[in-house]
């Protein structure tokens, strides 16, 4: 069985639970209704989705490569923490917020489509990993460019981070392509 | 018209028609694409909002460009190859797509603002954001175009995809 049969037939199985009704019903609101017939409204939420991931995933890199050692070595790891850690989490509020509305805007299209939930799960992922990476960084960032401690983990997680977001995007731009 | 001739050719070449009749072929490329392009802007915003004073006000502009160029090169170089790829395809469709060409506009002045940066308004670079040495006016304007820029292209590109197949040449 290919991976394009397998997501059929997992497409196929969300077609017999309760999420079909409820994505027929949300596609009846008055703001489903409203996105989808305003011509720009969806590409506008998709560039403010877009902008909020590229804020998360630049200021991830940025942080992973200083922990890697190969950028911003002029600053702390402290300091390096400072500068993204609230870019990175503000632009996950404002990807869960366009997300949501980007949902609300093709309920059936997303909610039926095994991609879509693949991609939710690594969005689970990703953010608890997150959580995780910048929770260690916190604990080693006083001793960091003292003692060597805990730095081959920590390098680890950064590689780690940035291709867990990768798979994220690459869940997103595949939700179009799923095999229905 | 001679580019309706020239993109009949490269879209009917046994490339592009590779490229447009695999399964996975266009969406594996889109996705490189899109990780590439987002990495572009978010690279190039931290750069741009250092330019405006927004954000990094303890680092120099200079260690800043340092952080963000080599990454925003490397990701711009994979975000040109894969959008090539992805125009040879369906040439005909995005030679007459206003917003394809909207698009390529955008990207040649933000291409053109980058250079004129770099060429006359960085001069002196090295002691903006230093304490006591405030950044002009000039860089903090290509600093605000570049932003605007980012924000107009990701949005014609997302138009892109639902307007391909809506205009045709006469």
């Amino acid at each position: 069985m290919s991976i394009f049969d397998w997501l059929f037939h997992m497409t196929e199985l969300l077609r017999n639970t309760p999420l079909v009704e409820f994505s027929l019903r949300v596609s009846d609101w008055p703001f489903a209704l409203w996105l989808q017939s305003h011509f720009y409204a969806i590409p506008a939420f998709q560039t403010v989705h877009i902008l909020a991931i590229a804020i998360l995933f630049a200021s991830t890199l940025m942080l992973s490569l200083r922990v890697l050692g190969i950028n911003g070595l002029d600053q702390s790891l402290a300091d390096s923490m400072r500068r993204y850690r609230p870019w990175i989490w503000s632009a996950l509020l404002a990807l869960f917020v366009s997300g949501i509305v980007l949902l609300i805007s093709e309920p059936v299209r997303n909610m039926i489509n095994a991609i879509f939930w693949i991609k939710m799960s690594l969005l689970a992922v990703a953010v608890a990993f997150s959580f995780a990476f910048q929770r260690s960084i916190r604990m080693r960032m006083a001793t960091w460019e003292v003692s060597p401690d805990g730095h081959v983990s920590l390098r680890i997680g950064a590689v780690a981070i940035i291709l867990l977001w990768c798979a994220v995007m690459a869940g997103g731009r595949w939700i179009a392509y799923a095999p229905v | 018209m001679i580019f309706n001739g020239i993109s009949q050719t490269i879209e009917n070449s046994a490339f592009s028609s590779t490229i447009a009749s695999s399964e996975w072929m266009f969406p594996t490329i889109e996705t490189i694409h899109v990780i590439a392009i987002v990495t572009v802007i978010g690279a190039i915003a931290i750069m741009d909002m250092r330019l405006l004073g927004l954000t990094s006000g303890n680092r120099t502009v200079r260690a800043i460009a340092h952080d963000t160029l080599p990454v925003t090169w490397v990701a711009f170089a994979l975000a040109t190859v894969t959008g090539l790829l992805l125009f040879v395809s369906k040439a005909t469709s995005y030679m007459v797509n206003p917003y394809f060409l909207w698009k390529f506009a955008f990207m040649i002045v933000a291409g053109i603002n980058m250079a004129v940066f770099h060429r006359y308004v960085s001069k002196g670079m090295d002691d903006w954001g230093a304490p006591a040495h405030a950044i002009p006016l000039n860089a903090k304007l290509a600093g605000a175009l570049s932003l605007a820029l980012w924000v107009a292209i990701p949005f014609c590109g997302r138009v892109i995809g639902f307007t391909l197949g809506v205009y045709y040449t006469s």
